[in-house]
């Protein structure tokens, strides 16, 4: 299943739709994605992971490796409607101490806005 | 080898000994025929009736002569061979076309002699008369098999027996003269017909003809000519003598030779209208052939394991010659830049000034053709000599290789046929060049597979073979890796008597990098665990030190396990890895060990120290301990469900009772039944293993 990456952009925020499986080769077009310098431009990053299906280690790479950057730049990363299999991949690995994971698009506004 | 030489010489032997034989029984039969012809001209000159003495064994003599002069030339036919035709036809000329010409100087002489001393000498006339007809028959004989090797050139089959017959069928005519029949009668003309239409079709093959370049089709010409002059010096001398009162014999009787010579006529007037008129097209043909030649060479070229370079050289040179070019010369496009590789009378400050034009009106690397410079104003202040230009740009979908610039001096010098040669030439050029990448990539791509292989060997020395044995527990293991090099590790370090270390790990990534991580780990494990220290400070060490070598988006999961069998107890750390799952005997009870505790790799500075968790638990015999990595619990079936966590807890509640390695045996049977058979997609670890109690050292 391919991966499908789609952002929607309100005002300083940016929604990135994850749509399908992160894997090895999908994370190479989702870093191109984090990379790119215009994504600095947004306060927050919102990331709805509701039809993400699964994430490999490649993937969690990817928002590892721009995890300080952003944070140095103070633009906040909250991931939302996260399936429990792929959550459980993020607390296993400890990432749910240093990420943001809310349930739903409304409560991952009202986090971004703290 | 030998046995082969000997019968091939014993072959050339018996072949030179037939022809010695064949000319040795035409110097007899044709002396004895001359004698016979002597005689009856001398005793009718003395009875006054013109008439030959015995006429079927002169006939005879005539057919033993002619057949043995016609095989002894078929067999010296055999020795030409290849596509020297000039060759056949000065050998032909040379060799048989000037007994025409001797034929004709002992006739005048002969004429001159009688006519000055004005006296008949008719024994003279038969000498001369018989003479003449021994040239004829051997002009014949050679012409008729050289033009039997030019007519068969590249021969079909129907061709062949075509020849064949006609060659029967002529010999054939030999009994006629053998029996003292009339050819020229009623009955045989149907048969004459039909050898003269044999004829004419077999005239109608002269391929070799269209193998001649221009300056050999007027050698050819030449030759020819002078053969066609014999022949008809021989028919004019023959029939000029044919029934006359004056000879005793006449061998326009014979009808094989009249045939055999409107045969050799025919051809040799063929081939010399054919050659004529095919001389203003053969400048045409060998472009052509030269053309084919040169894209032979281009596509030869990968086998013969030649550079681009060379390539570029073959194009360059083969491009002028097709299209005439007056000049020309070929930028090679390295890194986007192009750099002027082949010159050819042009000069660099001319090449510049027409770039710098061609810039100016924003053609750039396209294919271009102008066949009237002049009418452009642009060109015409550059002032060159030439008329015409075309640009060529040898470029695939992806690259541009270069760019090809041929001039001319005349206008209209790139009409359509010369761009189709040009556009082949160029599209040749591409597919070689392309070709010649493919294949030192993949040179590389083999040495790149043999890298490969030698990380898997050194992969697989990582992991170790056998774990100690003891009485106190069982271990057992199972690793597969998904690809040729995985990410999975595990090891263990024996700290005491009584203390064993385990870790189980995952780098993250895949192929060799994941290999040097897997490398990197294993050190920071013996090296850290020399000096005996907790879990926990063994996994925060662990961060310090792989944070300064691991790449950005790589971590590493571990979990490391130190036992203390005295103690019977253990304590652990996990560092982003999988759960433990366990089996306790005493509370007859599956679970997940739950701890905190974060991948390596992921914050790398002291921050970390607050991450990372140990525990320490007490084990009673009969407990049993699964280690694994996530290959395991997220193998997918076909219908893309994972494996879990769950239906593994379901598998141990089933099986804790069993040996560790059934255990393993078990939960390995169920994750393949569930994924189905070659559906690895991540790399596979399990370890399991179970406590017993410490048996009495004996």
């Amino acid at each position: 299943m391919p991966m499908k990456i789609t952002n929607e952009v309100k005002d300083t925020t940016i929604i990135i739709t994850l749509d399908g499986e992160l894997d090895a080769s999908s994370s190479v077009v989702l870093d191109e994605e984090l990379a790119n310098p215009e994504i600095m431009k947004y306060s927050k990053i919102l990331v709805n992971c509701k039809n993400l299906h699964y994430i490999s280690s490649a993937g969690l790479g990817v928002f590892i490796s721009h995890l300080q950057r952003l944070e140095d730049a103070q633009i906040k990363l909250v991931f939302f409607n996260m399936q429990d299999k792929v959550r459980n991949v993020f607390e296993i690995l400890g990432l749910d101490l240093l990420m943001t994971i809310v349930s739903n698009y409304e409560e991952a506004i009202t986090v971004s806005n703290e | 080898m030998l046995q082969k030489l000997s019968t091939v010489f014993r072959f050339m032997l018996y072949k030179t000994n037939a022809k010695s034989l064949l000319v040795t029984i035409a110097i007899v039969s044709w002396a004895l025929l001359l004698a016979n012809v002597l005689f009856s001209a001398e005793s009718a000159v003395e009875t006054g009736a013109m008439q030959l003495a015995m006429p079927y064994i002169n006939n005879l003599l005539i057919i033993i002569f002619i057949v043995s002069a016609f095989l002894h030339q078929r067999l010296s036919a055999d020795n030409l061979k290849g596509i020297d035709f000039i060759g056949y036809l000065w050998n032909l000329f040379s060799k048989a076309g000037v007994a025409a010409y001797l034929s004709v100087a002992l006739y005048l002489s002969y004429r001159l002699i009688t006519g000055y001393a004005n006296l008949q000498l008719p024994l003279l006339l038969h000498l001369v008369y018989m003479v003449n007809f021994g040239l004829l028959v051997i002009f014949l004989a050679k012409a008729f098999y050289i033009w039997r090797q030019l007519l068969l050139y590249h021969k079909n089959k129907f061709l062949q027996i075509a020849w064949d017959w006609f060659e029967l069928l002529l010999f054939a005519t030999l009994l006629l003269t053998l029996l003292n029949f009339d050819y020229t009668s009623y009955v045989f003309l149907p048969l004459l017909a039909l050898l003269g239409f044999y004829i004419l079709f077999l005239c109608t093959n002269l391929k070799w003809v269209a193998y001649l370049t221009f300056n050999n089709k007027t050698r050819s010409l030449v030759l020819l000519g002078a053969i066609l002059l014999s022949c008809y010096i021989f028919a004019r001398f023959f029939y000029q003598l044919a029934d006359s009162k004056d000879l005793v014999i006449d061998i326009t009787d014979i009808g094989f030779l009249p045939l055999a010579m409107v045969f050799v006529g025919f051809y040799t007037l063929a081939a010399f209208l054919v050659s004529l008129f095919s001389l203003p097209t053969s400048s045409v043909f060998e472009q052509k052939s030269a053309d084919l030649l040169n894209f032979q060479r281009l596509s030869q070229s990968i086998q013969q394991g030649q550079s681009e370079t060379q390539v570029y050289d073959m194009l360059f040179d083969s491009t002028i010659k097709a299209a005439d070019g007056s000049a020309a010369w070929f930028e090679l496009v390295r890194n986007s830049e192009p750099q002027v590789t082949h010159l050819l009378h042009i000069g660099s400050e001319q090449i510049d000034r027409i770039r710098h034009l061609l810039l100016a009106y924003n053609i750039h690397n396209i294919d271009y053709i102008n066949n009237n410079l002049d009418r452009n104003p642009g060109f015409r202040e550059l002032v060159l000599p030439w008329k015409s230009l075309i640009i060529l740009p040898i470029k695939s979908k992806k690259n541009l290789f270069g760019v090809l610039y041929l001039l001319k001096d005349i206008e209209q010098g790139f009409d359509r046929e010369t761009v189709n040669v040009l556009r082949t030439f160029t599209s040749q050029t591409i597919l070689t060049i392309e070709n010649l990448r493919l294949v030192s990539e993949s040179l590389q791509n083999e040495r790149y597979k043999e890298e490969l292989k030698i990380a898997t060997q050194v992969q697989e020395s990582l992991i170790p073979k056998t774990f100690p044995v003891d009485s106190w527990f069982e271990i057992s293991t199972h690793a597969v890796a998904a690809k040729e090099v995985g990410g999975d590790f595990y090891d263990f370090l024996q700290l005491s008597e009584s203390r064993i270390a385990i870790i189980i790990g995952d780098v993250s990534g895949k192929g060799i990098s994941a290999a040097f991580h897997m490398a990197q780990m294993k050190g920071i494990f013996h090296g850290l665990m020399q000096q005996d220290m907790a879990p926990s400070e063994f996994m925060k060490q662990a961060n310090s030190a792989l944070s300064r070598c691991l790449e950005k988006t790589s971590f590493i999961t571990s979990s490391l396990y130190i036992i203390d069998y005295r103690m019977k107890g253990f304590v652990f750390a996990r560092a982003g890895h999988c759960h433990t799952l366990y089996y306790n005997a005493m509370m007859d009870e599956v679970f997940y060990f739950q701890t905190e505790g974060m991948g390596l790799g992921i914050i790398r500075d002291k921050s970390y120290n607050n991450h990372v968790r140990e525990m320490y638990y007490d084990y009673n015999s009969g407990d049993v301990m699964v280690m694994y990595t996530d290959g395991i619990v997220e193998g997918r079936s076909p219908a893309n469900e994972e494996y879990g966590e769950e239906r593994l807890l379901y598998m141990l509640t089933q099986t804790y009772h069993l040996d560790a390695d059934d255990i393993k045996y078990a939960i390995i049977n169920d994750l393949e039944d569930f994924t189905g058979p070659d559906n690895l997609y991540d790399d596979q670890t399990l370890l399991v293993i179970k406590f017993k109690t410490i048996q009495p050292k004996s």
